[in-house]
C-alpha cells in the first residue's frame, strides 16, 4: 500500500483504494489513522465496514473527493442518491465535513 | 458531529428580555419575520456561508427534501436522522398535513412548530403519536385548540411546552395537561382566556422549573396555586397589569425563585416587602411598576441579588442613598427615572457592577466622576442624557468595558479621543450629532470593535477610512450620513466579518454595489433612500451575497 493510498473495504469485500487525503475528510477514519497505536489499521492502511455495501461506500468515496474539491472551485452541485438513506449507512458511520 | 447527533437543547429566551421578540402574527413586513426565523432555527440548509463544505448529512437531508413525496414513513429510520429531516421541512416550510404523515411513530423528541404558517390543530395527532419519546413541543403563534391537546397526555415525558400567542388555548387546556408531572418550562404569553380556576391545574406539575405568563391580563389570584411548586425557579407575569401586592403575598412562599420579573404590574413597595423572604433571588425586574426607592429597603437583604431593573418607575433622588446597601448587583437598570447626578454618588461604592443603564436620566459630566472606579463595568448606556466630552475623561480608566452607549449626547470628537485606551470595547454607539471624521480617527486603536453605530450626518468618505482596518466588526451603521458616497465603500470591503450593514440616506448609487461583493458574511443591508432600486439589491443577492436574508430597498 503506497504512503499516500488507504484502502476501504465494503461488506461485500470490494475495495476502493482512495487517496489518504480524501479518506481523512472522515472524521472516524481519519482518527483511525492518525491515532497512536491503537488500531491495527493504522499499520496497513485498511479500513474495513461490515455495515457498508459496495454501492454506498462508493457513493461515499465520491462524496470524499468532492468535498475536497469544494474548497478550491465553485463546484456546488452534487447529485445524492436516496440509497444512502438506508439505516445501516446512517446508524454506522460519523461524518464530519470540513 | 454525524449521524448520531445529541439533543441540542434551544437557548430559551433570556431571562431578562430587554429585546422583547414579539410574535410573527404582529410583523407587517414579511422579511423581517425570515430574518427572525433563520437565526432562531439551526438549519442544515447547504448554504452556509463560504468555506463550509455541506456534510454528507446535510447532502443527503436536502436531496430527501427535494424528493419528498417518495416517501410515506420515517419511522424506520434511527429518531435522529428524523428528526433531523423534520426540522429541516419545518425550517425550509415544506412541511404539510400529507408529509407530516411520514413522521408518525418517530419517535421524535423536539417538535418545533412556533410561528410555523401552514399548522393546523389535526397535526396534533401525529405530534402526540412521538408518544413517550417527546420532549418538548413550541406550537407558539398557532390556533392549536384546547381539544388539540387533549392527545398530548400519551406524551408522559414531555418536559417543555411553549404555546406563547396561542389565543385558542383557555383553561380547559391547562386541564388537558395537568397530568404531565415531567414537565419542567410552560410558556403561555399573551393569553387573554387563561385565568386564576385555570392555573389550579398546575398545582400538580411539581417538577416546574420555569414558568412564563407575560401579558395575561386575568391571572390575577392565581399564584397562590403554586405554592406547593418547591422547585419553581423563574416566574415571568411582565406586563400582566392585574397582577397587585396582594398576588406577591403568594409569591413568597417560592423560596427556591431565583428569577422574578413583575415589570409594568400594580405591585408598590408594599408588594415588594412580601420578596424578602426570597433568598435565593438573582433576578428582579421591576420595570414600570409604581415603586420609590423605598422599596430598596427590602431588596437589601437579598444578598444574592445580581439583576436590578428599575427603569421607567417614576423615581426619584428622593431615599436614594438606598442604592449603597445593594453590594452584590452586578447589572442595574435605572433608565427613564427622574433622577440625576445626585444619585450616582450613592452608585459609587456598588464596585461589582458589570452593566449600568441611565438612558434618559438628568445626567451631566459632574456626576460621572462617581463611575469611574467602577472597573468592572462592561457595559454602559448614557444615551439621552447631559453627558459630554467632559464626562468621557472619567471613563478612561474602566478597561473591561465592552459596551458604551453615546447615542443623542453632546459627546464631540475630542471626547472620543479620551478613550483611546479602551481597547476592549466591542460596541459602540455614537449616533450624536457633533461626531465627524476627526471623531473616526480616534477609533482605529479599537482593534476589537464589534458592533459600531455612527448616523449623526457629520462623517465623509475621508473619516470612514479610519475605519477600513477594524475587521473584527460584524455590524455597522452609518445611516443619515448624507455626504458618503461610493468611495466610502471601498473602505468598507475589507470588512469581511460584517453581518449587518446600513448606510441608508446617504449618497450610495447602484455603481459602488460592487465593492460590497467579498462580504460574503452578510445577512441584512440597508440602502434606504440612497439611489439603489430594490431589482438593484436582488441581483445583489443572487449573484455575490447567497446569505443576504433582509434588505432593502425591498
Amino acid at each position: 500500500m503506497k504512503e499516500d493510498m488507504v484502502k476501504l473495504i465494503s461488506a461485500e469485500g470490494f475495495e476502493f483504494v482512495i487517496d489518504k487525503k480524501a479518506a481523512m475528510v472522515s472524521q472516524t477514519i481519519r482518527n483511525m489513522l492518525t491515532s497512536p497505536g491503537s488500531f491495527a489499521e493504522t499499520e496497513h492502511g485498511e479500513v474495513t465496514f461490515p455495515e457498508i455495501s459496495t454501492t454506498i461506500l462508493e457513493k461515499i468515496c465520491q462524496y470524499f473527493y468532492w468535498s475536497l474539491q469544494y474548497a478550491s472551485s465553485m463546484v456546488r452541485s452534487w447529485v445524492c442518491s436516496p440509497m444512502i438513506i438506508s439505516s445501516s449507512f446512517l446508524e454506522a458511520i460519523e461524518w464530519e465535513g470540513d | 458531529m454525524g449521524g448520531a447527533c445529541s439533543r441540542k437543547q434551544d437557548q430559551q429566551d433570556n431571562e431578562d428580555d430587554l429585546h422583547r421578540r414579539v410574535s410573527g402574527r404582529y410583523f407587517k413586513s414579511g422579511s423581517s419575520k425570515w430574518l427572525r426565523t433563520s437565526f432562531s432555527r439551526a438549519s442544515t440548509d447547504i448554504s452556509q456561508g463560504i468555506g463550509s463544505c455541506p456534510s454528507l448529512m446535510e447532502l443527503c437531508i436536502s436531496r430527501i427534501r427535494e424528493d419528498i413525496n417518495k416517501y410515506s414513513t420515517f419511522s424506520m429510520l434511527p429518531r435522529d436522522i428524523s428528526q433531523q429531516i423534520f426540522d429541516d421541512l419545518v425550517c425550509s416550510q415544506c412541511l404539510s398535513d400529507y408529509i407530516l404523515e411520514a413522521f408518525r411513530d418517530c419517535a421524535l423528541q423536539d417538535i418545533n412548530l412556533g410561528e410555523y404558517p401552514g399548522f393546523n390543530d389535526s397535526w396534533m395527532d401525529v405530534i402526540s403519536s412521538q408518544g413517550s419519546s417527546l420532549l418538548s413541543v413550541d406550537l407558539s403563534g398557532s390556533d392549536v385548540t384546547d381539544s388539540g391537546l387533549i392527545n398530548l397526555k400519551d406524551c408522559r415525558n414531555l418536559q417543555a411546552l411553549n404555546f406563547n400567542y396561542c389565543d385558542q388555548i383557555s383553561d380547559q387546556g391547562l386541564k388537558q395537561i395537568s397530568g404531565l408531572s415531567n414537565l419542567t418550562t410552560i410558556s403561555f404569553r399573551k393569553n387573554n382566556l387563561i385565568t386564576d380556576q385555570g392555573m389550579r391545574y398546575l398545582s400538580g406539575l411539581t417538577n416546574l422549573v420555569k414558568l412564563d405568563l407575560e401579558r395575561c391580563p386575568k391571572i390575577h389570584g392565581g399564584l397562590v396555586h403554586l405554592e406547593g411548586l418547591s422547585k419553581i425557579e423563574s416566574l415571568n407575569v411582565n406586563c400582566c397589569n392585574c397582577i397587585t401586592d396582594a398576588d406577591m403575598k403568594a409569591v413568597s412562599g417560592l423560596r427556591s425563585l431565583k428569577s422574578l420579573q413583575i415589570a409594568s404590574s400594580k405591585v408598590t413597595d408594599n408588594g415588594v416587602t412580601f420578596l424578602k423572604a426570597l433568598h435565593k433571588l438573582t433576578l428582579l425586574n421591576m420595570e414600570g411598576c409604581r415603586v420609590t426607592a423605598a422599596c430598596l429597603e427590602s431588596l437589601s437583604v437579598l444578598g444574592a441579588l445580581l439583576y436590578l431593573n428599575l427603569s421607567r418607575c417614576n423615581l426619584t433622588n428622593d431615599g436614594s442613598d438606598k442604592f449603597s446597601k445593594l453590594q452584590s448587583l452586578k447589572v442595574l437598570n435605572l433608565g427613564f427615572n427622574d433622577i440625576s447626578d445626585a444619585i450616582l454618588v450613592h452608585l459609587k461604592g456598588l464596585t461589582n457592577l458589570e452593566s449600568l443603564n441611565l438612558d434618559s436620566c438628568r445626567i451631566s459630566d459632574e456626576g460621572m466622576i462617581n463611575l469611574a472606579g467602577l472597573h468592572r463595568l462592561k457595559s454602559l448606556v448614557l444615551s439621552d442624557t447631559g453627558v459630554g466630552s467632559g464626562g468621557l475623561h472619567h471613563l478612561s480608566g474602566l478597561v473591561n468595558l465592552e459596551s458604551l452607549n453615546l447615542s443623542f449626547t453632546d459627546v464631540t470628537d475630542g471626547g472620543l479621543r479620551k478613550l483611546s485606551g479602551l481597547s476592549s470595547l466591542k460596541s459602540l454607539n455614537l449616533d450624536a450629532r457633533q461626531i465627524t471624521d476627526i471623531g473616526l480617527a480616534a477609533l482605529t486603536t479599537f482593534k476589537n470593535l464589534r458592533s459600531l453605530e455612527i448616523c449623526g450626518g457629520g462623517l465623509t468618505d475621508a473619516g470612514v477610512r479610519n475605519i477600513k482596518d477594524l475587521t473584527s466588526l460584524t455590524l455597522l451603521s452609518l445611516s443619515q450620513n448624507h455626504h458618503l458616497t461610493d468611495k466610502c465603500l471601498k473602505s468598507i470591503s475589507g470588512l469581511t466579518q460584517l453581518v449587518s450593514l446600513n448606510i441608508a440616506n446617504s449618497r450610495i448609487t447602484r455603481a459602488g454595489l460592487q465593492h460590497l461583493k467579498p462580504l460574503k458574511n452578510l445577512k441584512s443591508l440597508t440602502l434606504e433612500s440612497c439611489k439603489v432600486t430594490a431589482d438593484d439589491m436582488k441581483k445583489l443577492q443572487s449573484t455575490d451575497l447567497p446569505n443576504l436574508v433582509s434588505f432593502r430597498p425591498e
